[in-house]
């Protein structure tokens, strides 16, 4: 139950994650990609600043004590806008987001199976072979 | 021929992305939700700052003269990331990946077909509300997986 409710949570905030692409692009063929994404960071990093500030106490201490590669989330988003940003005039946006998205569901998975970067290991089964092929199939009802 | 030299750049911009959460995750179960957002967000201003403030070609607008709802994209970042950090832990890089980008797809049909933010209208058709229902499916299926381990987990 706890599990439904988490994955709703999970499954609205894709749905604002779409919004923002939808006002990234526009903003982004005005003042560059770079920029667009740059104001995204910043304005977020602030807020999240301020929350941290107010809310709790913040953990900094523990944070910085943690093996370094747990701290490397904030250089992998980058990447994945430079990539945007590269491959998007080459091959379009339905193909940039057809290839995103196998590269990302397929590495989900194999992260999962082998319980890659410290995450709980929760194996390759059936139930998540035929789900792959039913998001494969949407992608191409789609695009 | 272009694609499959592009090809193989697009997985590994997905891949960012589900490594991203996983690393995320793991960081919010030690230190917390909100601590692990802060970094990812702090780290990702300074480094796309580094990057437009040397390699963005001079555009004729600037983010300070655009108008400001076009800013307010953060905000639906700072969710997204605060729920990710939130989920992973506790459903899996799989179970919480595929719930965004089912999210993401469903959102954005809808946005076609009512034409929100300024987008052309592009009506639900059959096939994207096929689309939608399989994306559904393969939610289910995950959940289901996860849900048999948790037995096993449980019986044994």
């Amino acid at each position: 139950m706890q599990q439904i409710a988490t994955l709703l949570f999970v499954l609205c905030a894709g749905m604002g994650l779409s919004v923002e692409a939808g006002l990234l692009g526009p903003l982004g063929e005005q003042v560059g990609h770079l920029s667009a994404t740059l104001s995204i960071f910043l304005v977020g990093g602030l807020l999240l600043t301020l929350a941290m500030v107010f809310i709790g106490r913040p953990p900094l201490t523990t944070l910085f004590q943690q093996p370094r590669w747990l701290l490397t989330g904030g250089l992998l988003g980058p990447i994945y806008v430079v990539v945007l940003t590269l491959t998007t005039p080459l091959v379009g946006v339905g193909m940039t987001m057809v290839g995103i998205l196998c590269g990302q569901i397929g590495a989900s998975l194999i992260i999962d199976h082998f319980g890659l970067l410290g995450s709980e290991r929760r194996a390759i089964d059936g139930y998540r072979l035929l789900a792959l092929a039913l998001i494969f199939l949407a992608l191409w009802l789609i695009y | 021929m272009i694609l499959t030299l592009v090809f193989p750049l697009l997985l590994l911009g997905g891949a960012v992305l589900a490594a991203q959460s996983s690393i995320n995750g793991r960081l919010g179960a030690k230190v917390g939700v909100l601590a692990s957002a802060w970094l990812t967000f702090v780290i990702g201003a300074v480094v796309t700052f580094l990057l437009a403030f040397f390699f963005e070609p001079a555009h004729s607008a600037t983010l300070f003269s655009v108008p400001k709802w076009q800013l307010t994209g953060a905000l639906f970042g700072v969710v997204y990331m605060l729920a990710i950090v939130f989920a992973v832990p506790r459903v899996g890089t799989a179970a919480a990946t595929v719930a965004v980008i089912s999210g993401q797809l469903i959102m954005s049909l809808l946005v076609d077909h009512f034409g929100w933010l300024d987008n052309d209208r592009l009506p639900l058709d059959p096939s994207r509300l096929a689309a939608m229902a399989l994306l559904a499916g393969a939610l289910l299926l995950i959940y289901q997986s996860n849900a048999r381990r948790e037995r096993q987990t449980a019986s044994a």
